[in-house]
């Protein structure tokens, strides 16, 4: 019998194999709270306190591991996830209005060749099956980056989600709402992505910065679509062509 | 192509640069038979207007002929002679449909930059700054328009230039501010400013009906012009208190509506004058509002305030107060030039209307830096410059050049 919805996305986690239940900010504090703990271990070590010397070297042991690796056994057990219900992440959210009706907005996503077109950060997007998709993208200084996409919903004139599988390079999850707008406005293009960008202090940093510079890229991205599917071209203040 | 390129402020040079290509099937190709220097381009002379780079080519007020168009354009064909709107529009938009064309969605590659300023995006214009899209503009010899179809207009046989060159901001801008004062019998209308945009404004008032215009400045050029051009009363804001002035004209009832021809770089007197000159100074505000303050202060009870002045970003000392008070309607914008176009060509065409009397200097585009100057000083008179890019042209259709030439 066909999995259920919920059934598929838990079977197959969108994130690397290893698991991470521990958000962005709190691992940072835990990498903080753990050193400085270790450290006055040491330091109750050298003056003979062994017995919280040792405790408190193990329990900054445990905040660093925990900082470094994203993965607190201790959450596990108790099945909290900080990195996956914390809002303020890295995620991205945002809409425009398109004066086509929705299933024009939706049948044009659909197509995920397109896709391309107007988000300036995919170099192609390669449909591999029914479901799948491969996907190109190249950031700030030609870093490129791919992964396989799956859909995970997709409801004809009203929705389209996705999410990264397997061993992604930036693993990621998105949806895109097509609403009909009031007014005979055409459609409300609504579009959240959720990013998770590769392990190390240095990757979370350059992650961090690029946020900014990628929720004003979707902006432009949208605002792309929309010249696109209203004027039938992206609109240009080029004088020549080179 | 020779065109007027900004390179700082002060600094307009005339640059040889490439011509301008078809890029897209809604392009046409326009040689520029006249171009205007506008009072807004003197604000990114004076440097006011962020986002400009060396090299942007400049001017918004343009009418020429095609000498190319797009595989996409139906409505016009080479050689049609044709006025082109200061703001660039798709037609397509939910603004375009509902006549909003300078607010259009899409015809600004860099929107992003005006949301992130004022919240929302706005269209395009020729030769205003990046935030405005970065197109570059008819002070030159050839220009790329962009949604041809939409925004040309023809301009009907035995018409000169001249008479129409300035339907493609001021006039539509002039006529806007008056239409938006929504004009009944018996009505004062009060100017701020009789530059050109004034100038069109009192012009138009009396057109639409207002019984009594009166123009505020400070030049006795400027207030010449208005009492000859526009049968317009005139009071000069440095000799006299205006709103007191005012009130006692109309029976101390203050103007029916107050349009503001001046904006952000307002002149004020006495001690509010030096406060906001150095608050500007200081980038404590970014915008002068003396002549706003006083058509809050000046205008009736229930009256409009129409705002055609180009205002950028903040204003201290706005007198909310009496807008409250007196129930007052503010309206503002660029012109939807497009909306007043075919209206405004017929009633040009049937000499009912007279825009090119207040031009009073004609120069080659060679002598843009020049006349940039002049303008900006008020020198000799000056209230309109047009300038004429095939005056001694080297575009593609130039005089072979070297010996002999």
């Amino acid at each position: 019998m066909e999995q259920s919805e919920s059934e598929r996305s838990e079977s197959r986690p969108w994130q690397r194999p290893r698991k991470m239940n521990v958000g962005p900010a709190e691992r940072k504090a835990s990498l903080a709270g753990g050193a400085a703990l270790a450290l006055s271990g040491l330091r109750n070590l050298s003056r003979r306190n062994y017995a919280s010397g040792l405790a408190m070297i193990a329990a900054g042991g445990m905040f660093l591991y925990r900082g470094q690796t994203g993965y607190c056994g201790l959450y596990d057990a108790m099945g909290v996830d900080t990195m996956h219900t914390q809002p303020g992440g890295l995620r991205i959210e945002k809409a425009v209005t398109i004066g086509l009706p929705p299933d024009e907005v939706y049948e044009f996503w659909r197509n995920l060749e397109n896709l391309p077109r107007f988000m300036k950060h995919l170099e192609a997007v390669e449909v591999t099956g029914p479901r799948t998709s491969h996907w190109k993208a190249t950031g700030p200084g030609g870093i490129s980056a791919e992964w396989d996409a799956e859909m995970m919903e997709d409801t004809p004139g009203q929705q389209i989600s996705w999410h990264s599988v397997g061993e992604a390079d930036i693993p990621n999850k998105g949806s895109v709402e097509f609403k009909e707008a009031p007014g005979n406005r055409g459609t409300e293009v609504r579009v959240t992505i959720d990013y998770y960008p590769p392990g190390g202090a240095a990757g979370k940093a350059a992650a961090k910065i690029a946020h900014g510079i990628n929720a004003q890229q979707l902006e432009e991205d949208l605002k792309r679509l929309k010249q696109i599917l209203e004027v039938g071209e992206e609109t240009t203040a080029r004088r020549t062509a080179d | 192509m020779r065109a007027v390129c900004w390179h700082g402020r002060h600094d307009v040079r005339v640059d040889e640069v490439a011509d301008p290509q078809i890029l897209s099937k809604n392009d046409a190709i326009v040689k520029v038979a006249l171009t205007c220097i506008c009072g807004s381009d003197l604000h990114l002379y004076n440097g006011y207007v962020p986002t400009m780079k060396k090299g942007d080519i400049l001017g918004h007020e343009f009418v020429g002929e095609i000498v190319e168009v797009g595989s996409r354009v139906t409505r016009f064909h080479v050689g049609d002679r044709v006025i082109v709107p200061f703001p660039i529009s798709c037609g397509a938009c939910w603004y375009c449909k509902h006549e909003l064309w300078s607010l259009c969605d899409n015809s600004n590659p860099n929107a992003w930059m005006l949301e992130h300023m004022y919240g929302d995006t706005g269209g395009g214009i020729f030769g205003y700054s990046h935030l405005y899209g970065g197109f570059a503009g008819g002070q030159a010899e050839y220009v790329r328009v962009p949604f041809a179809d939409v925004g040309l207009e023809r301009i009907p046989s035995g018409v000169p230039y001249e008479q129409v060159v300035l339907l493609t901001d001021i006039l539509p801008t002039g006529y806007q501010a008056a239409y938006y004062c929504n004009i009944n019998p018996g009505d004062t209308v009060a100017v701020w400013g009789c530059g050109p945009v004034g100038l069109m404004a009192m012009m138009s008032a009396r057109h639409l009906g207002a019984e009594r215009v009166i123009g505020i400045d400070r030049f006795p050029d400027r207030l010449q012009a208005a009492r000859a051009q526009c049968q317009a009363e005139v009071l000069n804001y440095e000799e006299v208190d205006v709103a007191e002035a005012l009130q006692n004209m109309t029976g101390g009832r203050g103007p029916d509506s107050c349009i503001d021809a001046v904006g952000m770089e307002a002149v004020g007197t006495g001690f509010e004058g030096v406060y906001d000159s150095v608050k500007q100074a200081l980038r404590l505000e970014t915008d002068r509002a003396s002549a706003l303050r006083q058509l809050a202060k000046a205008c009736r009870k229930g009256g409009t305030l129409s705002i055609v002045g180009v205002y950028a970003g903040f204003v201290d000392k706005f007198p909310m107060g009496a807008l409250f008070a007196k129930g007052l309607t503010l309206r503002c914008g660029q012109a939807h030039v497009h909306k007043y176009l075919p209206h405004l060509v017929k009633l040009v065409a049937e000499q009912q209307l007279n825009p090119s009397s207040i031009i009073t200097h004609r120069l080659p585009l060679q002598e843009a830096p020049m006349g940039y100057k002049m303008f900006l000083n008020k020198q000799d008179a000056c209230i309109k410059i047009v300038l004429d890019p095939q005056a001694g042209a080297t575009g593609t259709e130039r005089a072979p050049q070297g010996e002999g030439a």
